[in-house]
């Protein structure tokens, strides 16, 4: 190693050059030599400069790409394609995102299960969701719902991801007990979820705190809500979205997927757990709180007595007065192709009525369960949460889409005890069903992973709900035009 | 009022685990994060010395610090700590780019200078050239660079913080020849950049430049950078000279306030610019050529560092006035790139 300073042996240096040609130029052997020789320094020179040139150029290229390549890390990230609009930091841990599902359903009834003004076209779901993260950790989502000739919030909460194991999320949004109630619309195998779904309930405002651990093995969530009635959002309370009772629904849920990280195929897909709830729930006969159930049809099959009272006569209506306990236990079986979703919903509901001075109190336990199968024709992988078409269709190219079939056969119970009394009864058996049963088949097509047509045909049995004998079996086809940004 | 009782009860029970999630990383303080944004030719200290201090702070506290690197142009790696790169520290080439991040950023208050000793420089190096074994062009001082036939790599001064030093360096000498002005320092730096081939974004890019790529007779380049190039390039392919005059090259350390206040670093974050200053930490320094603060340390490794005629950034009127001047939009670089 050498380290020269200025002006250090510059002279010598310098002259060793001065030196060889003068050396050169007094040699006179090798005079005759000096053109061929200098012919050949010219050339070495000008392919060195050549060189030198060619380095240079290489060198501003790579110059160039470094730099692009720095840009494209550092610039914002767009991504529109035929599944998501996004705009993000490079590392995503900064996101706004655009999504939206807008279902076009037509509903026709066969025989005389429904009244023919049941027949109809609406717009079940037309919800624009605006969602995204900042700084990695906390989330927020803002989901409206315009379907149904109506404006609603359905979703709009933050979440704070401190880590897999504590995430809390405040807000308007699912809690956490019925497993057909916490898959997103666009994942429904059917087109309505199963009766067990019309005794949990939907959207509610509160806190959560959930996480997984050990890689999803294990997932827990605890809530306190405002509290809904069975089935139902807050958005569905007389003075929406605001707290209109006196306690609050705590919930709780534990899911438990053993074998999700596991090489077993055969159990991979094996999930269950159970969820709950509990609230003390003081109604009165002017605001009941209690919930009424639909058929598969989605037409009311059963409500606790209303008012029938005149005059100064006392407010005769059913009302929640004491406790209500939901339980949930639920599962669900994915392998290749083939899924199974099962679960059982049970409400215990501490109800009163007065009549005629006397207030008759009593706990009613109602029920529900549902067995739903799903299985996909072309391949794809059966999931609890999404599927990616094998193919898409389009006209004149091949490839079929995905296609899916589905069956599901369930049943909701009321409490028999809600109809006794005769005239002092909790429910009314000439006009509320006692019991309904159902088993639906299906066929799901995903000509696109963004766009969803189905075809539904629910058969409902009821006991009692009508003024003689039982209601008449619903017969429902139901079909939907769905997309799913 | 029981209930009112029971849902308090559970509203403290849920923000008591809200409060514990929420810190559950702070109480997991066994682990905490750094990034430290440098600029180029940095990398090899600040491994050293990272892993130096991860061991110093495990023995301290019992916690563990891992340290991670981000290394590029300094003008670049201020811009990107301004667009949001979350750097709990910067250790950049001069205090110019540090000010860009305290006054078009707001991320730390402008006396950040005045926190850490020496004005929040812990180490200095200075600007040497690097030329090819046996110095076929003769490269001997500042006036031997506008030649014909001389190739000179220096990285560009919009993106490079050692690229300004090398300027403002080669301008100093033109002003302290016979006859020499400002006028005539314009003209030199002229003539300079006119033999510059290519502009690399950082120092690091024109050492690649010049010992892999063999482009150019002499590399302007930082003294650390110039040693490390020999020693791990091959004291066989080049040779250092040190010119008449350079340049007192002070790079810049400082926490960054809001990034650290969001990310709970600020101790930990003080702590390792604070070990900058320990004989540990400018004993790293030495060995990896910067020039020490420490003069024990200093003495210990002088024949490493010549002594030289320095100019300092003060010759400039400070910092804001020679980047404004010169490095600004519209500045002298500017002017003579536009020719």
């Amino acid at each position: 190693m050498t380290i020269r300073r200025a002006a250090a042996g510059a002279s010598i240096a310098a002259l060793l050059p001065f030196a060889g040609t003068a050396l050169a130029q007094t040699a006179p052997q090798q005079t005759t030599q000096a053109p061929a020789e200098n012919a050949d320094s010219d050339l070495r020179h000008e392919i060195e400069e050549q060189k030198q040139r060619l380095a240079i150029l290489e060198r501003k290229l790579e110059i160039q790409q470094e730099a692009a390549t720095a840009a494209a890390a550092t610039a914002p990230r767009i991504t529109i394609n035929a599944s998501r609009f996004q705009i993000g930091s490079t590392d995503n841990a900064n996101f706004i995102r655009f999504r939206g599902t807008l279902f076009a359903d037509n509903r026709a009834y066969g025989g005389n299960s429904a009244p023919e003004t049941a027949d109809t076209f609406l717009l079940r779901s037309v919800r624009p969701t605006f969602e995204g993260t900042f700084g990695g950790i906390y989330d927020f989502r803002f989901t409206p719902d315009f379907g149904s000739g109506r404006s609603i919030i359905v979703d709009a909460y933050a979440a704070a991801r401190f880590n897999p194991g504590a995430v809390v999320t405040v807000g308007k949004f699912k809690p956490s007990v019925g497993l057909e109630r916490l898959a997103s619309e666009p994942d429904l195998r059917f087109m309505e979820r199963g009766l067990p779904t019309l005794l949990v309930p939907n959207r509610d405002l509160g806190v959560q705190l959930s996480g997984d651990f050990a890689g999803g093995a294990f997932s827990y969530q605890v809530g306190y809500f405002n509290g809904v009635t069975d089935g139902q959002s807050s958005d569905n309370l007389a003075s929406p979205d605001v707290e209109s009772d006196t306690g609050g629904d705590y919930a709780a849920r534990v899911f438990i997927q053993p074998f999700i990280n596991s090489d077993n195929f055969n159990l991979r897909g094996l999930g269950f757990g159970v969820g709950s709830t509990w609230q003390d729930l003081d109604g009165a006969a002017a605001n009941p709180y209690l919930p009424s159930y639909r058929s598969q049809g989605q037409l009311n099959v059963f409500s606790y007595r209303a008012n029938t009272a005149t005059g100064t006569t006392p407010n005769n209506a059913t009302f929640s007065n004491g406790e209500r306990l939901r339980l949930a236990p639920q599962l669900y079986y994915y392998r290749g192709s083939f899924g199974f979703l099962g679960e059982y919903t049970q409400v215990k509901q501490d109800v009163s009525r007065t009549v005629a001075g006397v207030t008759l109190s009593d706990t009613l336990t109602n029920s529900a369960w549902q067995g739903q199968f799903s299985w996909f024709l072309t391949g794809e992988e059966e999931s609890f949460r999404g599927f990616t078409p094998g193919s898409t269709w389009q006209p004149g190219k091949p490839g079929t889409g995905a296609w899916e079939l589905v069956a599901r056969i369930q049943e909701l119970d009321v409490d028999d005890a809600a109809f006794a009394g005769g005239a002092n009864s909790f429910a009314n058996p000439l006009t509320a069903i006692s019991k309904e049963s159902a088993y639906g088949v299906g066929v799901n097509w995903y000509p696109w992973n963004t766009v969803k047509l189905s075809f539904n045909y629910d058969v409902t049995s009821f006991e009692g709900g009508a003024a003689t004998g039982d209601r008449p079996d619903e017969q429902a086809y139901f079909t939907r035009f769905a997309i799913n940004y | 009022m029981e209930q009112t009782n029971w849902k308090r009860r559970l509203l403290i029970a849920l923000t008591t685990s809200v409060f514990i999630g929420g810190t559950a990383q702070l109480a997991q303080a066994s682990e905490v994060t750094l990034l430290n944004v440098s600029y180029d030719p940095t990398r090899e200290l600040y491994t050293d010395f990272n892993k130096a201090f991860a061991e110093y702070w495990k023995k301290k506290t019992g916690d563990t610090v891992k340290i991670n690197q981000s290394h590029n142009g300094s003008g670049r790696q201020a811009r990107a700590v301004i667009d949001g790169l979350a750097a709990d520290v910067v250790t950049l080439a001069l205090a110019a780019d540090v000010d860009a991040i305290a006054n078009n950023g707001k991320l730390l208050p402008v006396n950040w200078e005045e926190r850490l000793p020496d004005h929040s420089a812990p180490y200095t190096s200075t600007i040497v050239f690097l030329v090819r074994k046996g110095n076929p062009k003769h490269i001997k001082d500042w006036g031997d660079l506008i030649k014909p036939g001389v190739g000179v790599i220096t990285p560009n001064p919009k993106t490079s913080g050692g690229a300004r030093w090398n300027y403002l360096a080669a301008w100093a000498w033109a002003k302290k020849q016979p006859g020499g002005s400002d006028a005539t320092a314009r003209e030199f730096i002229t003539k300079l950049y006119k033999n510059v081939p290519v502009l690399d974004t950082g120092a690091r890019g024109s050492t690649t430049t010049f010992a892999q790529r063999g482009i150019g007779d002499v590399a302007i380049s930082w003294e650390n950078e110039a040693w490390l190039a020999t020693k791990e390039l091959g004291p066989d392919k080049f040779e250092i000279v040190i010119p008449s005059v350079s340049i007192l090259a002070e790079p810049s350390v400082a926490v960054v306030d809001k990034v650290v206040l969001r990310r709970g670093t600020r101790t930990v974050a003080e702590e390792y610019l604070k070990y900058l200053y320990t004989p540990e930490g400018q004993e790293i320094a030495a060995r990896n050529y910067y020039r020490p603060r420490n003069p024990q340390v200093a003495a210990k490794h002088a024949e490493l560092f010549p002594k030289l005629e320095l100019v300092t950034i003060k010759d400039f009127g400070g910092w804001s006035k020679a980047q404004k001047e010169h490095f600004g939009d519209g500045g002298v670089f500017d002017q003579i790139q536009a020719q």
